[in-house]
């Protein structure tokens, strides 16, 4: 099941005027697997997904999404299911519209599971859209994407203004309607912290280029914070490749990348703590501006 | 039993199914098309009655029966204009936030774009033929018994239900099309390309005006109205429809959905 490409994009860059908004991407997603789009504000996460989804017209490069261009493509954009954070919805509409045209462009459309999920995000069908909170119209993103069960669906800052519950649930029903039926997720947030669990692939956009492409598992392991006695950490991670630096008195803590075995056993010889480091300072590290040479670009 | 893919289970439906869709995605709230618009076409109706009714009472069933039997009574009329105007309110409304929406559940631009012409021909035809039949309930009541002139009002001619059925629908046409094109050159070049739009259409019309008046045609040109009659002359409306109609296939199929 693994290993099938539905998304291959290649030397991709979107520019508006001056403004490189997509910078020579290259990528591809493979199939029934959960990518999270990490990057801050203004990265190029959506209009990454708006390029995949044919709703923006690349500069150059090219996309294939299950080997056929996108944009003006029935046959792919049927089959796939894209809310955007910013979505327009015509003037008149109220929540029950939404809904009720769904099924007419989702063959997949699952009405019962539609009208649980209504229920569990306490969404007012009655009410016009442009009255929504924030948080509202993040869950009709939410279930517009999850009821579809496009093959390739995605999720734009899925959490933006959802409470504490509305997220879990959002999680939960995720993951089990996931299990049930496999399908490609990508999932763009600013948020890490909240998704981190639930990815199993992560890509990091920071002005318009890929930073990171890699397995979520790998990447969790792939740095280590080392604390301890200044002295000793400056010695042990003298020629390392450092992510983040910080101390305080004659304490240091120090962020590294790639330790091997035998590193943290002479780690532990010198006396130094090691701590995992959680995707959202691996990400905040890497695209906070330090030096380029850390950027590992597929 | 297997996990049960649906990669490949949502087979493409047809191209007509796809644009269905988008008529009923037009046609989803049905408040905005056709329940409001004819709620507002009542109240004016009945106003206009209201005002008829004071009219005949304060002047006397005569004055306005001579005025009927002599021609310049009261023929002109922008009660049933309205709607027209009403409709290209609506046709920009559906090419410019109902596109957006479109796009997000997946529709292609030409989809979209035939889904609506299809919206735009069949709300047309539901309007011209309840127009026709409210012209021709007008007539034979002689004016709802008041003598007025709504639905037959003068610029409309009033060549029978036919002429009249074809008259209200070709000027539906228009007023859609033309509402949606203006809708498509905002989606794609925002309220720049509208200004401009607006500049192109004035100059245009000014050289044209100035061309007939420099060569003293305007009797040509009056000439032509004369020619082709009411049903003729409006029936050549739909020559620049046509031309709406198709500068905006092409203005959309390269527009964005941009916040």
């Amino acid at each position: 099941m693994t290993g099938t490409p539905v998304i291959q994009v290649d030397g991709l860059t979107k520019r508006f005027g001056q403004v490189t908004a997509v910078n020579n991407v290259t990528l591809s997603v493979t199939e029934n697997k959960i990518y999270g789009l990490l990057g801050r504000n203004g990265a190029g996460k959506t209009t990454l997904m708006q390029l995949l989804t044919g709703q923006e017209f690349a500069t150059s490069g090219s996309i294939r999404v299950w080997g056929e261009h996108p944009v003006e493509n029935a046959h792919v954009l049927s089959r796939v299911s894209f809310i955007k954070e910013s979505q327009k919805y015509p003037d008149d509409f109220k929540v029950k519209h939404v809904f009720r045209s769904a099924p007419w462009f989702f063959a997949g459309w699952d009405a019962d599971f539609a009208a649980r999920l209504i229920e569990d995000f306490r969404v007012p069908l009655d009410r016009r859209v442009k009255k929504l909170s924030r948080g509202q119209l993040s869950a009709i993103g939410v279930i517009a994407g999850l009821a579809s069960r496009a093959p390739i669906t995605f999720f734009d800052e899925p959490y933006l203004g959802l409470d504490a519950v509305a997220r879990q649930t959002f999680y939960d029903r995720l993951l089990a309607d996931y299990a049930e039926y496999p399908r490609t997720v990508i999932l763009s947030t600013h948020l890490i912290d909240e998704v981190s669990a639930l990815l199993e692939h992560v890509l990091v956009i920071d002005e318009g280029r890929i930073l990171i492409d890699e397995d979520a598992e790998t990447l969790r392991g792939s740095a280590t914070t080392i604390v301890g006695a200044r002295a000793a950490v400056d010695g042990f991670v003298a020629d390392r490749d450092v992510l983040h630096r910080s101390g305080l008195g004659g304490l240091s803590t120090v962020t590294v990348t790639g330790l091997s075995e035998s590193d943290r056993a002479a780690a532990a010889a010198a006396g130094l703590e090691l701590a995992p480091v959680s995707l959202q300072q691996l990400v905040v590290d890497r695209t906070s501006g330090i030096p380029t040479e850390l950027e590992q670009s597929a | 039993m297997s996990t049960p893919s649906i990669t490949h289970r949502a087979e493409t439906t047809g191209a007509f199914a796809r644009i269905l869709s988008v008529v009923r995605l037009q046609l989803v709230n049905p408040w905005t098309i056709v329940i409001w618009p004819w709620i507002i076409m009542g109240i004016i109706f009945i106003a206009n009655l209201v005002i008829w009714w004071i009219l005949s009472l304060s002047l006397g069933p005569e004055v306005i029966a001579s005025e009927a039997s002599g021609g310049g009574g009261v023929e002109i009329n922008g009660g049933s204009l309205y709607i027209f105007i009403y409709m290209m309110v609506v046709a920009i409304m559906a090419m410019n936030l109902t596109f957006s929406f479109a796009l997000g559940f997946g529709a292609t631009r030409r989809d979209f774009y035939l889904g609506s012409a299809l919206t735009f021909v069949l709300l047309s035809a539901m309007y011209a033929v309840a127009l026709a039949i409210l012209a021709a309930a007008e007539k034979a009541t002689d004016g709802w018994g008041l003598n007025g002139h709504i639905f037959r009002a003068v610029y409309f001619g009033d060549g029978g239900f036919l002429a009249n059925l074809w008259i209200f629908f070709v000027l539906f046409l228009f007023f859609f099309f033309v509402g949606a094109v203006i809708a498509t050159v905002f989606v794609r070049w925002k309220a720049t390309g509208v200004t401009i739009l607006a500049c192109v259409v004035a100059l245009l019309l000014v050289g044209v005006a100035a061309l007939i008046g420099l060569t003293n045609n305007w009797g040509t040109f009056a000439g032509f109205f004369v020619h082709w009659g009411f049903l003729g002359s409006y029936t050549w409306s739909l020559v620049i429809t046509a031309i709406a109609a198709l500068a905006g296939f092409f203005i959309l199929r390269r527009a964005t959905p941009r916040g």
